[in-house]
């Protein structure tokens, strides 16, 4: 690949590859097997949704913003939905606060476990990879059994929510969530000790704690270099001021530091769900929409992949004056940038998968 | 490594965790969202459905001749999102469990849900009204003593003095009693 | 039911102080969360607002460029820029007033301010001044910038909007049964 006189050379990725599972592209300098440059060049699945959001009713919004995504798809009309709340002074009733951090955290758990998968893929540890895949297919029963689907949850309306739990659902919910922290347990031990697993990941994809602050990356990814970024925390909303829980964090900064942080996450989800069962209010489940005055607000959430932003404005019409939301891997997309300077070619699709990357949500 | 082959020897003494469809019939469970149904008997064409109606799969016309209206939704641009139950005031529209999709390009104008909502003349001034379902006069008079099925019948104008002349009538017998 | 403090004092006042005549306010969410929001002027006030936020450690989190009045991009846009600020939000708005379409790039400040930049410049026509890298974010080349001043849906394009054309075929096949498709007190969507 290289030559005397000319050291580096450039290597295309993508946007279609076989290592990649989103539509990224970067054009690499490489010099022997290792990256001396990086530029990505982003767009490949942009659709114009903020456009369109414009020519949908408030209501209707609610179901375009499900289809941005779909492994954080309940985050995004969940947080739609609080900004059109913020700027109505909606009250939403107890029992549907605890009913959408469910819903959240039910879809934590699959996307985290989606994520921790396709890390085994990419290794080439291809039993692993088809195990943690069924440990999320108890999820994804879950979620089809709660919700009437494996990913659009369809939980979230303006004002509260549309789906509710009963007794024979909470028990179903709460033995499926001790067959996958059991199985998560065990995976957790893998990937903690499989030296395999230890030699492809540590060290490897180093983002300090400097550059994580300058780039503002969030979730997963900031977590990992150590800084405890958690709107849950930080602003908390929902039923979250009354639950409790651990911000995970790991210090290293590496592929691996990242993916412990989502294998904690998920226990900390785990309990976060035991708890709602336990706590959940009666009380109804939505209430009665007023006129949706002008005016402009903001609403954030924990989305798995990190902070969500939604920005709404309204100009007492049906439609709304401008609908913008910035997704968690604007900014950790980004930041491959400096994870991917120096390191080896063989690497990128385990660097590049340790962001999370959610392309069809940056790009909308 | 070591810690694996356990759990990889569980997997495998486990089988195929995969359902043989088409083999076996692949049930949904009870809240599947699936393809949207209408209860003609309780739709009284509010259009609330229609309005929220992401994908714009619904469309309801009245009949020219007035004798009633047509619904018809069509399945191949509905999103499953659910919020035309959710809103429908009478429950007349629902998800059901059917998640069977496929079907021939040359059908796929007709993979609709359609129905015809009869009109029926009002029994105070004849005009052309949708009686009210009997699953709504039943809420809405729980606690009145009055003919459910006769007001049924009646638009809402003459509904209206009726409900206020019975009204008007148990008043009175209440206060001679007391 | 919120412990965090919120941010300093000094921030706020002097953000206050840059805003434009009665341009401050803020809002809280049920739980009690506080938004903060400015309004001022693009040219001065946008390089000294993102200094001090720098300053007491914000976070930017994007940035949205609007038009306020619907007009399709023919007089005038807005960009509120957005942080996060110990808890709360605090959203910075500069009204492009009629003839200026440029900002000034607050990347020295905020090295994340790179994209969302970006995104504007193309996304809305905006030009931004001092940017480190002023290259196309998502859209390509060959597009026009201002793509969101005159949007054409994609599903018009590919024929899959609910349009009166589409109903026509759907009720088509029904003639005897839908006489006249579309009568009645319906209405299209497009």
């Amino acid at each position: 690949m290289s030559s005397l006189d000319n050291p580096t050379s450039t290597l295309p990725i993508g946007p279609v590859h076989v290592a990649l599972e989103e539509p990224m592209y970067f054009r690499l300098d490489v010099e022997g097997e290792t990256v001396r440059g990086v530029e990505l060049t982003a767009g490949h699945v942009h659709r114009g949704m903020e456009a369109l959001a414009l020519r949908r009713t408030l209501f209707q919004n609610i179901v375009l913003t499900e289809r941005v995504c779909s492994l954080c798809s309940n985050s995004h009309p969940f947080t739609y939905c609080m900004a059109v709340e913020n700027l109505a002074g909606i009250p939403v009733p107890e029992r549907a606060l605890y009913l959408r951090v469910m819903a959240e955290e039910i879809k934590r758990v699959s996307s985290h476990l989606f994520n921790l998968a396709v890390l085994a893929h990419i290794i080439g540890f291809k039993s692993l990879f088809m195990h943690v895949m069924e440990v999320r297919e108890i999820m994804q029963d879950v979620k089809e059994t709660l919700y009437g689907n494996r990913m659009d949850l369809a939980a979230n309306c303006i004002g509260g929510v549309k789906y509710d739990m009963d007794a024979e659902l909470t028990r179903f919910l709460l033995s499926s969530l001790d067959r996958v922290e059991g199985a998560v347990r065990k995976i957790a031990k893998i990937y903690g000790s499989d030296v395999m697993i230890l030699r492809r990941t540590r060290g490897v994809g180093l983002f300090g704690r400097e550059d994580a602050r300058g780039l503002a990356v969030v979730g997963p990814v900031a977590r990992g270099s150590g800084l405890p970024l958690d709107v849950r925390r930080e602003a908390p909303y929902a039923a979250y001021p009354r639950l409790s829980f651990e911000v995970v964090t790991e210090q290293d900064g590496d592929v691996h530091s990242r993916a412990m942080v989502r294998m904690r996450e998920m226990e900390v989800s785990i309990d976060i769900l035991r708890q709602c069962a336990r706590d959940l209010p009666a009380g109804p489940l939505s209430v009665l929409l007023p006129e949706i005055p002008a005016g402009e607000a903001l609403a954030r959430s924990e989305a798995p992949r990190g902070e969500l932003v939604y920005y709404l404005r309204t100009d007492g019409t049906e439609t709304p004056n401008r609908l913008k939301w910035r997704v968690p891997s604007y900014m950790n997309w980004d930041a491959l940038g400096v994870m991917m300077k120096d390191c080896k070619v063989s690497d990128i699709p385990l660097i590049v998968n340790s962001i999370d990357p959610c392309i069809s949500c940056t790009e909308r | 490594m070591f810690g694996f082959l356990k759990i990889l020897a569980a997997n495998v003494a486990k089988g195929p965790s995969t359902d043989p469809f088409p083999f076996v019939e692949s049930p949904a469970p009870k809240r599947f969202r699936g393809k949207v149904r209408l209860n003609p008997a309780l739709c009284v064409g509010c259009a609330i459905c229609r309005h929220v109606c992401a994908g714009g799969a619904i469309h309801i016309a009245g009949r020219p001749d007035g004798s009633g209206y047509d619904f018809t939704l069509w399945h191949n641009t509905c999103a499953l999102c659910g919020l035309c139950g959710h809103y429908c005031p009478t429950g007349a529209i629902s998800m059901s469990s059917d998640w069977h999709s496929a079907h021939p390009q040359t059908e796929k104008y007709d993979w609709c849900e359609r129905h015809f909502v009869p009109f029926l003349a009002c029994e105070g001034c004849g005009e052309h009204i949708r009686p009210l379902p009997s699953a709504l006069t039943g809420r809405i008079y729980a606690d009145n003593d009055v003919d459910e099925a006769h007001l049924a019948r009646l638009c809402p104008q003459c509904r209206q003095l009726e409900t206020a002349l019975h009204l008007g009538r148990n008043g009175h017998e209440d206060h001679k009693r007391a | 039911m919120k412990t965090t403090s919120g941010p300093d004092p000094r921030l706020l006042h002097g953000l206050e102080t840059l805003s434009l005549k009665g341009g401050f306010h803020w809002t809280e969410d049920r739980t009690g969360n506080r938004f903060y929001w400015f309004r001022l002027d693009a040219s001065e006030g946008l390089t000294r607002a993102a200094e001090l936020l720098a300053a007491f450690e914000a976070r930017m989190c994007t940035v949205t460029a609007y038009d306020p009045a619907r007009e399709h991009g023919r007089t005038r846009h807005e960009i509120a820029y957005h942080f996060a600020c110990a808890g709360t939000m605090v959203t910075v708005t500069v009204p492009l007033f009629e003839g200026t379409r440029s900002v000034p790039s607050i990347t020295p400040h905020f090295r994340n301010a790179d994209w969302n930049e970006r995104e504007f410049m193309e996304l809305y026509g905006i030009n931004v001044v001092g940017h480190p890298n002023p290259r196309r974010l998502f859209l390509d080349e060959t597009l026009d910038r201002g793509i969101m001043n005159r949007v054409i849906p994609v599903s018009v394009l590919m024929s899959g909007a609910s349009s009166t054309d589409l109903w026509e075929r759907i009720l088509g096949g029904r003639g005897a049964e839908a006489e006249t498709p579309g009568a009645g007190e319906t209405e299209e969507r497009a």
